[in-house]
C-alpha cells in the first residue's frame, strides 16, 4: 500500500507532468496532421529514454501516444482527412457534422469520448489484465479468421444502399490487403515484378489517398463550375467562413449523455480488441461504429453527422491505448507495433514485460499506472483548449483549406517513412478513391472496405495450418477452440437479418 | 567605369576561388563532419533497434559524434538497404542487420546489390534460435520431441516468425537431419509465436531468448534447444542441439555493415571506437538491463563469419528448393 502512495507522490513530481503535458502536445499536433501518426514519434523520441529520468520519459510517450490517438479525429472532422489511421471510421459521421456546421460539437464528443473510453482501458489494464490476457490468447489463428469475416460483414452491412456494393468494397479491401509476399511460403502475390511492394500496400498512404484526393478533385470541380458559371462583374465573396455560428455549436453535458451509449459500447469493443494481439486500433473503431449503429435508436442518422456515430469511432480507438499493454504486461508479448515500441522503451530501462515483470519492478510500474490515468486528464485539458481553434480553422472555404489540408497531408506521409513509395501509393489511392466515388460506391464502405488491408494478411495466415494439412479444418485441430469461431461465425450470418427493414434505400 | 567592373569581377572571382581552397585544406577530420547514422531494415521496437541504441547511447562520447538510429523497414527492409547503398561510400550512414534482410533476401530474390559488396564492421550481439515449450507439455526434451514424431508425423505443430526468419532455418535444417516433420505455423514474429504456444494453439515454438525471457523466468516456459555451438548463458539447463545429436547451429548475428567503396582506414577506426565503446560500464549495464549479450570479434574473424553464414545459408535454401 505505501508502495502506491509513493508511486502516487513520485508520478505527480513536476517534472514527470511537464515532459506528459509535452508528450500530449506532440501527439495532439502529429496526430492531427495526416500522414503522421503517433508510432513515428514514438520511434523517434525513444533515444532519450536513455537520456532522462525513467519516469519522465514513459509519461512523455504515453502522452504521445495518447495524445496522437484523439489528434486523429481532429483532421478527421475538421477536414475529412483522418490524421491517424485509427480516426478513419471517425470522418464518417464527423466530416458530416462539420459540413451541417457542428465542427466543435463533433470535436468535443470525439474528445470526450475518446477519454472515456481510455480511461476505462485503463482501468481495465490495472485491474484485469491478468484475466483479459488469458482470454486473449485464446484467439488463435482459427478466431482471428473469424473475428474479421464478422467485422468485415458488419462494415458491410452499414451500407445505406446496396448490400452487394458494400461486400465489393471489402472485397477490394481484402484483394489490396493480399498484395505483398504471402507470409506462408514468401511467394510475391500481385506484386508484378514490383520490388517495392514485398511489404504490401501501406496503410497510412492508402487511407491519405483515399480520403484526401477524391475530396480536392471535387471541391476544385466545384470551383472550377462556379468559375464558369460566373458573370465577370460579380463582387467575389471574400468571407473566408461559411456563415458559422459558433453560439449554435455549442458542447453541452446533455450531449455527452446522449452519445454515453455510443461511447461505452466503443470503450467496451476497443478494449476487448485492444486486449488482442495482431487486431489495432482502426478494426476497433469500425466494430464499434458498427455496433453503434446497430443498437442505436435512430440508425438512419449515421452518415449524416450524428453524433453518436463519432462518439463509438473514438472511443473504440482510445480504448485501445490502455488494452494493448495487456498482452505486454501480463506475457510479454507485444499485440501491436505501439506496444513493442512501449516494450522497447522499458527494456531500454532494465524492465522485461512479462509476468513477473510488476513484482520485480513495483514501484516504477505503479507509477506508470497513476501516470497513465492522469495524462487522460492532461489530454483532456489540452482537447479543450485546442478544439475551438480547430473548430473555426475547419469552416474556412473548402477552394483555401482543401488543397492546402492536401499538401500537408503528402508532405507528411513522406515525413513518416522517408519512401517514395509511400507518396505514390497516396496517389494512386487518390485516384482508385475517386473512381469508386464516381461510380456511387457508397464512400463510407469503399473506405472502410480498404481498411482490411492488416485483416486479410491475418486471414491468409489463419488459412495456412488447415491448407497445410489438407482438407483436416479447424475442427478436427487439437488445439482451436470452436466456441469462439462459432459463436461469431453465427452472429456474422445474424447481421444479415435487421437490413431489410431499416436499410431499404435500394 | 568598365574597367572598374571588370577589376571587382576578377577580386571577386579570386575571393571566391581562395574561400573555396581554404575550405579544401581545412578538411574535416573523420568522424566529425555530420552524424553517423545507422539504419535498421525493421520496424522500430525490435531486438536489432534495442541492440543498436545500447550502441549509439554509448558511443557518441568516445566518437565525439552523435549517432543516430533510423528504421526503415519498407518493402520488406530493401528500402532501407538501397538507401545506405545509395549513399556516399564516406563511412558516415551503415547498415545494421541480422542475415535476414541482406542475406536471405539476396539468396532468394533478385536485389540490387552483390553479397560480396557489403562489408562487416563490427558485431554487437548474437542471437540464437531456441526451441521452447509450454511448462506443462509432454514434450520435454529434443528426444522426446523426435520420438513424437517418429511415431505419428504431423502430429505436433511448431511456430515460428515469418518465413525463411531466424528461428525458422535452424528448425527445417534440423527436421532434415533428424528426419521428421512438423507442421509449421507461420507467425509476423517472435511474440505471436509466443502468443500461440502460451495460448496452447501449437504445441512447440521457435524464436529467440529475449522473447521467451520473462516466461522463462516465471516459470510458464520451457526451452527445450538451442542451435548454437555453446549454451546460452541466460538458458543454462538447455542443452545445445548438438548435445542432443542434431549438428544444427545457426546464431545470427547482429551486425554494422558498411557498403563498398568505404576507405578500410575508416572502418578500423569505426570498428575500435565501437569496440571501446562498447567495453565501457555503462555499455556493460545496459546491455545486462535489456538482456543483450555482447560478443565482440575482431574485423577479420567478422569477415569469416560473413562468409560462412552466406554459405550455410546457401546450403539450407538449396535442401528446401528454394534456390538451386
Amino acid at each position: 500500500m505505501e508502495l502506491l502512495i509513493t508511486a502516487i507522490t513520485n508520478a505527480f513530481s513536476i517534472e514527470i507532468i511537464l515532459y506528459t503535458c509535452l508528450g500530449v502536445f506532440l501527439g495532439v499536433t502529429v496526430g492531427a496532421i495526416p500522414g503522421l501518426s503517433g508510432d513515428m514519434a514514438i520511434a523517434l523520441l525513444l533515444p532519450l529514454v536513455y537520456k532522462i529520468a525513467p519516469g519522465s520519459s514513459i509519461g512523455m510517450l504515453l502522452g504521445i501516444y495518447k495524445g496522437s490517438m484523439f489528434g486523429g479525429s481532429i483532421s478527421a472532422i475538421s477536414f475529412g482527412v483522418p490524421g491517424t489511421a485509427a480516426a478513419a471510421a471517425t470522418v464518417e459521421d464527423g466530416y458530416a457534422a462539420k459540413l451541417a456546421g457542428h465542427p466543435n460539437q463533433a470535436l468535443m464528443t470525439a474528445l470526450y469520448s475518446s477519454i472515456t473510453g481510455d480511461v476505462f482501458s485503463d482501468l481495465v489494464l490495472i485491474f484485469l489484465s491478468i484475466p483479459m490476457a488469458s482470454v486473449a490468447l485464446q484467439f488463435g489463428p482459427v478466431e482471428f479468421f473469424s473475428l474479421y469475416v464478422f467485422s468485415l460483414m458488419l462494415i458491410s452491412i452499414l451500407t445505406l444502399g446496396k448490400i452487394s456494393k458494400g461486400l465489393a468494397s471489402a472485397t477490394i479491401g481484402l484483394f489490396i490487403g493480399a498484395i505483398g509476399m504471402d507470409p506462408l511460403i514468401g511467394a510475391p502475390r500481385y506484386m508484378f515484378g514490383i520490388n517495392q511492394l514485398r511489404s504490401g500496400i501501406p496503410m497510412v498512404p492508402l487511407l491519405v489517398g483515399v480520403f484526401a484526393l477524391p475530396e480536392l478533385i471535387i471541391q476544385f470541380a466545384k470551383e472550377w463550375e462556379k468559375i464558369i458559371a460566373r458573370k465577370m462583374d460579380e463582387a467575389v465573396n471574400r468571407a473566408a467562413f461559411l456563415g458559422y455560428e459558433t453560439s449554435k455549436d455549442k458542447m453541452s453535458f446533455r450531449i455527452y449523455l446522449s452519445t454515453l451509449k455510443a461511447t461505452m459500447i466503443g470503450a467496451g469493443i476497443g478494449t476487448f480488441i485492444g486486449a488482442l494481439p495482431g487486431a489495432g486500433s482502426s478494426l476497433a473503431a469500425y466494430i464499434s461504429y458498427g455496433m453503434a449503429k446497430k443498437v442505436s435508436k435512430q440508425p438512419e442518422n449515421f452518415g449524416k453527422g450524428c453524433l453518436e456515430g463519432v462518439a463509438a469511432p473514438e472511443a473504440g480507438n482510445s480504448a485501445t491505448c490502455g488494452a494493448t499493454f495487456i498482452p505486454l504486461f501480463a506475457f510479454g508479448i507485444p499485440g501491436s507495433a505501439t506496444a513493442a515500441l512501449f516494450g522497447a522503451a522499458l527494456i531500454m530501462q532494465g524492465i522485461n514485460p512479462g509476468p513477473t515483470m510488476i513484482a520485480e519492478n513495483t514501484l516504477i510500474i505503479y507509477t506508470l499506472f497513476v501516470i497513465l490515468i492522469y495524462a487522460n486528464f492532461i489530454n483532456l485539458g489540452f482537447g479543450r483548449a485546442l478544439i475551438p481553434l480547430y473548430a473555426k480553422l475547419s469552416m474556412i472555404k473548402s477552394k483555401f483549406l482543401v488543397p492546402a489540408v492536401f499538401a500537408i497531408a503528402l508532405l507528411g506521409t513522406y515525413a513518416s517513412r522517408n519512401s517514395m513509395i509511400d507518396v505514390w501509393v497516396v496517389l494512386i489511392a487518390g485516384v482508385l478513391g475517386i473512381l469508386m466515388r464516381k461510380n456511387s460506391f457508397p464512400p463510407r464502405t469503399s473506405r472502410s472496405g480498404l481498411h482490411y488491408r492488416p485483416g486479410s494478411g491475418k486471414i491468409l495466415e489463419a488459412s495456412s495450418p488447415s491448407r497445410e494439412r489438407g482438407l483436416d479444418l479447424s475442427v478436427k485441430k487439437p488445439n482451436c477452440d470452436p466456441p469462439i469461431s462459432f459463436l461469431l461465425g453465427f452472429y456474422s450470418v445474424c447481421l444479415f437479418y435487421k437490413p431489410e427493414k431499416t436499410y431499404s434505400h435500394g | 567605369m568598365k574597367k572598374i567592373l571588370v577589376l571587382l569581377l576578377l577580386a571577386g572571382i579570386a575571393l571566391f576561388v581562395t574561400a573555396e581552397g581554404r575550405k579544401e585544406a581545412k578538411k574535416v577530420e573523420f568522424p566529425l563532419e555530420k552524424p553517423i547514422r545507422l539504419v535498421i531494415p525493421y520496424a522500430a521496437g525490435g531486438g536489432v533497434d534495442i541492440s543498436a541504441r545500447i550502441l549509439s547511447a554509448v558511443a557518441p562520447e568516445i566518437l565525439n559524434q552523435r549517432i543516430d538510429v533510423i528504421c526503415m523497414p519498407g518493402a520488406g527492409g530493401q528500402e532501407g538497404i538501397n538507401f545506405v547503398l545509395n549513399q556516399p561510400s564516406d563511412g558516415y550512414t551503415m547498415l545494421v542487420t541480422d542475415y535476414g534482410p541482406l542475406i536471405t533476401t539476396a539468396l532468394t530474390e533478385k536485389v540490387s546489390y552483390d553479397l560480396a559488396d557489403w562489408k562487416p564492421v563490427f558485431q554487437i550481439t548474437e542471437v540464437v534460435p531456441t526451441f521452447f515449450v509450454r511448462s506443462d507439455s509432454p514434450i520435454k526434451t529434443v528426444d522426446v520431441w523426435v520420438k513424437t514424431l517418429k511415431e505419428k508425423p504431423d502430429s505436433l505443430s511448431v511456430a515460428h516468425g515469418r518465413y525463411l526468419s531466424v528461428p525458422h532455418l535452424p528448425l527445417i535444417l534440423f527436421e532434415s537431419i533428424a528426419g521428421v516433420k512438423n507442421v509449421h505455423v507461420p507467425t509476423t514474429g517472435g511474440s505471436e509465436a509466443l502468443a500461440y504456444v502460451l495460448g496452447k494453439k501449437v504445441d512447440i515454438g521457435a524464436s529467440v531468448p529475449s522473447t521467451i525471457a520473462s516466461g522463462i523466468k516465471a516459470g510458464d516456459l520451457t526451452a527445450i534447444a538451442v542451435a548454437s555451438s555453446k549454451r546460452v548463458p541466460s538458458l543454462p539447463n538447455t542443452p545445445t542441439l548438438r548435445e542432443t545429436g542434431y549438428n544444427v547451429s545457426l546464431p545470427a548475428w547482429y551486425s554494422i555493415l558498411a557498403y563498398k567503396g568505404v576507405p578500410e582506414d575508416r572502418l578500423d577506426f569505426l570498428h575500435k571506437k565501437f569496440t571501446d565503446a562498447m567495453n565501457t560500464s555503462s555499455a556493460k549495464s545496459l546491455a545486462k538491463q535489456a538482456s543483450v549479450d555482447i560478443t565482440l570479434f575482431e574485423r577479420p574473424e567478422l569477415q569469416k563469419i560473413y562468409d560462412e553464414t552466406i554459405k550455410n545459408l546457401r546450403e539450407i535454401l538449396k535442401l528446401i528448393g528454394k534456390i538451386k
